[in-house]
């Protein structure tokens, strides 16, 4: 009996490698195809939103959908790589775990004629498509909000995953914002810590801790996403602080949207993710197709830090504050009663009255 | 006989050797902080942070002590705090008087099934805890994310937001005193009763002055956090916060644990099948619904450890719980139980569990990276281990010599 | 007179070997048996289906005539019948009373420990054995292989045992430890209660048993009265399986 499991598996193994083989060639001549994405940690709340874009446009071109989740293990998604490559795939799509590990994989790839879109996070390989939300602008716009709630003080910044190259974009991009005031004397950045895994109950510790070595003189807070602000926010709440201190974040995840709402957070940059997911899977079905990273539509050479020119695609992120949240209504994004929950009074926006 | 003064007093020489830990602990981190570990804010919010680790790490010592290990404690309240979040705030209507109550219940019933599952797995199956509790570990983080999808639930119940601790999660200073002076009562009680019951039986009593010493030491202390707890008031007011609920929460656990540990036979079996699990057997002790007791134990605890995480938080987020078996067991084995079985105290646990989070609230005031105080930790955990084996040994050493 | 003791065909195997091939022994009341055999002879199994270890695949026990069931430790004990096993079956971690009371412990009103009953008991008992011994509070790990036999010992008598089976119970034992063994079969056997003693060492066993049950390989080869045979004679029973000549 298990002989027989094994010969029906290897049976089954050749026809995936000849299948493999034969979408490849149709994928030139613009038949079918198979695109693989890599996912770095599906666990984390907001690719899902993207896989169900990234899914929606392959079907809408008539291509294949197959993936893996790396779980936050570099090893693991070279694993799955290799893998995604072994079942025929004819583009990959990668959010990278970590921008340095990633590379031997994607070489692998590439010795393999098998074209990379980097999605979302930076990967510095040459050749690679690199399609994100522009991180630095999102760690301006974050700043800029803010600022604008509270132009002079004391700051925080509750930064992202210290592995997690996204972590320094939007802090670059913060900084940047800060620096005037950080030289006029005016911006005094009182507290700065890394949250280990993007987790919220770390921010909240961190925050919690900042509070009390600065005798709660804290004026305002950069959280670097959605997760960490409702950290830092319950760190706020304890001590009778939220609401009068402005907050960032990212990802516009509902119960931000909410916090937006009730005034508790003041701005969260919405990556519409369904956005990036539809380009990425129409840039991947073209790079499959044939087309050069450099002849997609709408790219542009972009220089890394690391000091490489890739072809790339920049989209704009929308800051969403309490004066515009009927965008992500109108947009579908959530529902008006889940974004309206617990919103009353004067200071309720407008599109949760009436 | 030769006993130390401690030996006279009738303390427990490590429980004491921790606390001093602790207080060098504290003092170098007040120093090195500028003055301001020891202030009642952070030492309030340090009872609250440690307060999650600590319920866990209660019923850790005893799945220790019987040899086993539990893995999927993080997973099990990340899983159950995810229970509770979408019960309360999608599925039942939130704003009910009810709501808070049935749906910790549920959220407690849940990880009590998950232990009650896994002890039985391992009890009658005989699949080692390891391997049981680590497929439980993958399980029930799985399970956390699948409920909503990776999608965080906010905001909770307020009154369920009170489990929580924060602004408004604490008894009050009356209540506080009331809790400070029913704790001294009842130790008094039970060691006059103690010492009352023996004499019963014809046993020469130790002199009274030393329990008077004992019980003046142990009151000194409980006062004394009761008076910390009451010097915290809600911030830009004069309302003083005293003990926060979490912390309640977490003294609760320990003392039945240790209730349960100490007076009850279930205790005893407890540490009979860590000791020598065969002579347990033909002693008649029914090992196998211990066993599955234990873990059922254990994972009403991790539930209600994430019931508390879940709170604080103000939101059910998947990933509630995150790597918290790690700090549970160095909580357990900081606080002198050893992972050969046999051995160990809840008191120390929580101990442990103090010292770990001093040491991390500490570093995070001074500013250290978390990658540093990561390395910090685990430093600390290795030398507390050798310094608890070098104890044994020397323990052990002098009374094997008395023939 | 009714036995006090009779295990009748007794069949136990462990996977695919038979440890017990239809073994027996029977013992009246105020007697002392000595139960031999080489290793692997299956006299420390006899002894273990009898005290509750492990249950019997095949056969009958009886005690005081009446046949009875004896499925796991508590059954044997509840009927009167208690071990000192071989390895002691101590928990070292647990002091010298808590072993004592292990499974039986006293409890008070609402199911508490009664620490200083237990206490004052097990004392009281130790010192009839040994009034030296003092280290009530110690974890038994920590004591000597003597001391280990004490409490042992009285955790044994403790509760009014009718039968009391002893599984090599000199064999780490001194000079001294083993009179007292010696002292102590001799009175509990003037108090009425049967011993069965498994030994190796046939002049222990001479001393103190007034019949022997030889073994080999998980069957009886046969029951004599000590009075009637010499060491050569058990000897030869217990390698070659041969009877003595009658004398």
């Amino acid at each position: 009996m298990f002989g027989r499991r094994l010969f029906g598996q290897a049976t089954l193994g050749a026809a995936l490698v000849a299948t493999g083989a034969a979408t490849r060639a149709r994928a030139q001549s613009g038949r079918p195809i198979t695109i693989g994405v890599s996912w770095s940690n599906f666990q984390e709340e907001r690719w899902r939103t993207d896989e169900a874009a990234i899914r929606a446009t392959l079907t809408r071109l008539g291509a294949q959908y197959i993936s893996a989740d790396a779980q936050a293990n570099n090893g693991k998604q070279l694993s799955d790589i290799e893998a995604l490559l072994t079942r025929g795939v004819s583009a990959l799509i990668i959010l990278a775990q970590d921008s340095q590990a990633i590379q031997p994989a994607v070489r692998r790839a590439q010795a393999d004629a098998i074209p990379v879109l980097g999605y979302d996070r930076l990967i510095e390989v040459p050749g690679v498509f690199y399609l994100t939300f522009d991180n630095v602008e999102v760690g301006r716009m974050q700043a800029r909000a803010v600022l604008q709630r509270k132009p002079t003080g004391n700051y925080v910044l509750i930064k992202g995953s210290s592995s997690d190259p996204n972590a320094d974009f939007l802090a670059q991009g913060q900084h940047e914002m800060l620096k005037p005031g950080v030289d006029a004397g005016t911006i005094h950045i009182v507290g700065e810590q890394y949250t280990d895994g993007w987790r919220p109950e770390v921010a909240q510790r961190n925050m919690e801790q900042i509070l009390t070595a600065q005798n709660n003189a804290v004026d305002a807070v950069l959280a670097a996403n959605d997760g960490t602000a409702g950290g830092a926010i319950a760190a706020l709440t304890a001590q009778g602080m939220a609401g009068r201190v402005p907050v960032s974040g990212q990802d516009a995840d509902h119960a931000a949207l909410n916090r937006i709402a009730l005034g508790t957070q003041t701005v969260s940059v919405w990556k519409d993710s369904r956005v990036l997911g539809a380009r990425a899977a129409e840039i991947a079905v073209a790079m499959a197709g044939g087309t050069a990273p450099a002849a997609v539509d709408g790219a542009a050479k972009w220089r890394s830090p690391g000091g490489m020119s890739l072809d790339s695609i920049l989209l704009t992120p929308v800051p969403i504050t309490i004066d515009n949240l009927a965008l992500v209504v109108d947009a579908g994004w959530i529902p008006r009663e889940r974004l309206c929950r617990g919103v009353s009074g004067s200071d309720a926006p407008a599109v949760c009255r009436g | 006989m030769k006993r130390g003064i401690l030996g006279s007093l009738g303390i427990d020489a490590r429980l004491a050797a921790l606390l001093g830990t602790l207080a060098v602990i504290w003092l170098v981190l007040h120093v090195l902080t500028d003055g301001i570990f020891l202030t009642p804010r952070n030492l309030w919010n340090l009872a609250s942070q440690t307060a999650v680790v600590g319920i866990m790490a209660c019923g850790m010592v005893l799945v220790i002590v019987t040899r086993r290990i539990d893995l999927s404690v993080g997973s099990i309240a990340g899983c159950a705090g995810m229970v509770i979040a979408v019960l309360q705030v999608e599925v039942f209507a939130p704003g009910t008087w009810w709501n808070p109550w049935v749906t910790l219940a549920i959220g407690l019933a849940v990880g009590a099934a998950i232990g009650a599952a896994q002890g039985a797995l391992n009890a009658y199956l005989a699949i080692p805890a390891f391997v049981v509790t680590l497929a439980g570990l993958l399980i029930f983080r799985g399970i956390a994310w699948l409920i909503t999808s990776g999608r965080t639930v906010a905001p909770m119940d307020p009154t369920f937001q009170l489990l929580g601790g924060g602004f408004q999660g604490s008894i009050g200073d009356t209540a506080s005193w009331v809790v400070g002076a029913l704790g001294v009562a009842a130790l008094t009680f039970l060691r006059l009763s103690a010492r009352a019951r023996r004499q019963r039986f014809g046993f020469t009593p130790r002199p009274l002055w030393t329990e008077a010493v004992t019980i003046l030491l142990m009151a000194a202390l409980i006062l004394g956090f009761v008076a910390v707890m009451n010097s915290y008031t809600r911030p830009r007011t004069d309302i003083v916060q005293g003990i926060s609920i979490p912390v309640l929460v977490l003294i609760g656990v320990a003392c039945a644990l240790e209730w349960l540990a100490r007076t009850r036979r279930f205790g005893r079996y407890v540490y009979a099948i860590g000791g020598n699990p065969e002579a347990a057997r033909l002693a008649g002790v029914p090992s196998a619904r211990i066993i599955v007791a234990v873990f059922a134990l254990m994972g009403f605890l991790a539930a209600l450890a994430g019931a508390v995480a879940t709170a604080r938080l103000n939101a059910g987020a998947n990933s509630t719980g995150e790597l918290a078996e790690l700090s549970v067991i160095a909580a357990a084995v900081i606080g002198g139980t050893s992972l050969a079985g046999g051995s160990g105290t809840v008191a120390g646990a929580v101990l442990g569990a103090l010292i770990m989070q001093s040491l991390d609230n500490g570093m995070v005031l001074l500013g250290l990276p978390s990658a540093l105080r990561n390395v910090i930790i685990g430093v600390v955990l290795i030398v507390a281990v050798w310094a608890d084996a070098l104890w044994r040994r020397r323990a052990g050493g002098t009374r094997g010599a008395e023939a | 007179m009714t036995m006090l003791v009779e295990m009748r065909d007794i069949h136990k195997q462990f996977g695919g070997v038979a440890a017990l091939d239809g073994a027996e022994l029977w013992l009246e009341a105020g007697e002392v048996l000595g139960l031999l055999g080489h290793n692997g002879a299956g006299k420390s199994t006899l002894v273990k289906v009898l005290c509750g270890a492990y249950p019997a695949d095949r056969g009958e026990i009886l005690l005081d005539g009446q046949r009875v069931e004896i499925r796991n430790p508590r059954d044997a004990r509840k009927l009167g019948i208690e071990t000192i096993h071989q390895t002691l079956a101590l928990a070292d971690n647990l002091d010298a009373v808590a072993n004592i009371f292990l499974g039986r412990e006293i409890v008070k009103w609402g199911g508490a420990l009664d620490q200083a009953a237990m206490d004052h008991a097990g004392q009281k008992v130790l010192a009839r054995l040994n009034p030296n011994f003092t280290n009530h509070h110690v974890p038994v790990g920590s004591l000597s292989g003597g001391q280990r036999q004490v409490v042992a010992i009285a955790r044994a008598i403790q509760f009014q045992a009718r039968v009391l089976v002893m599984d090599e119970p000199t064999a780490a034992l001194g000079p001294a430890e083993t009179a007292m063994v010696g002292d102590l079969v001799r009175r509990l056997q003037t108090e009425g209660m049967g011993l069965i003693i498994v030994s190796h060492d046939l002049h222990d066993v001479f001393s103190l048993c007034g019949r022997l049950t030889v073994m080999r390989t998980g069957r009886p080869v046969g029951h004599v009265r000590t009075q009637d045979v010499t060491q050569d004679d058990v000897l030869g029973m217990i390698i070659a399986g041969r009877m003595p000549v009658a004398a």
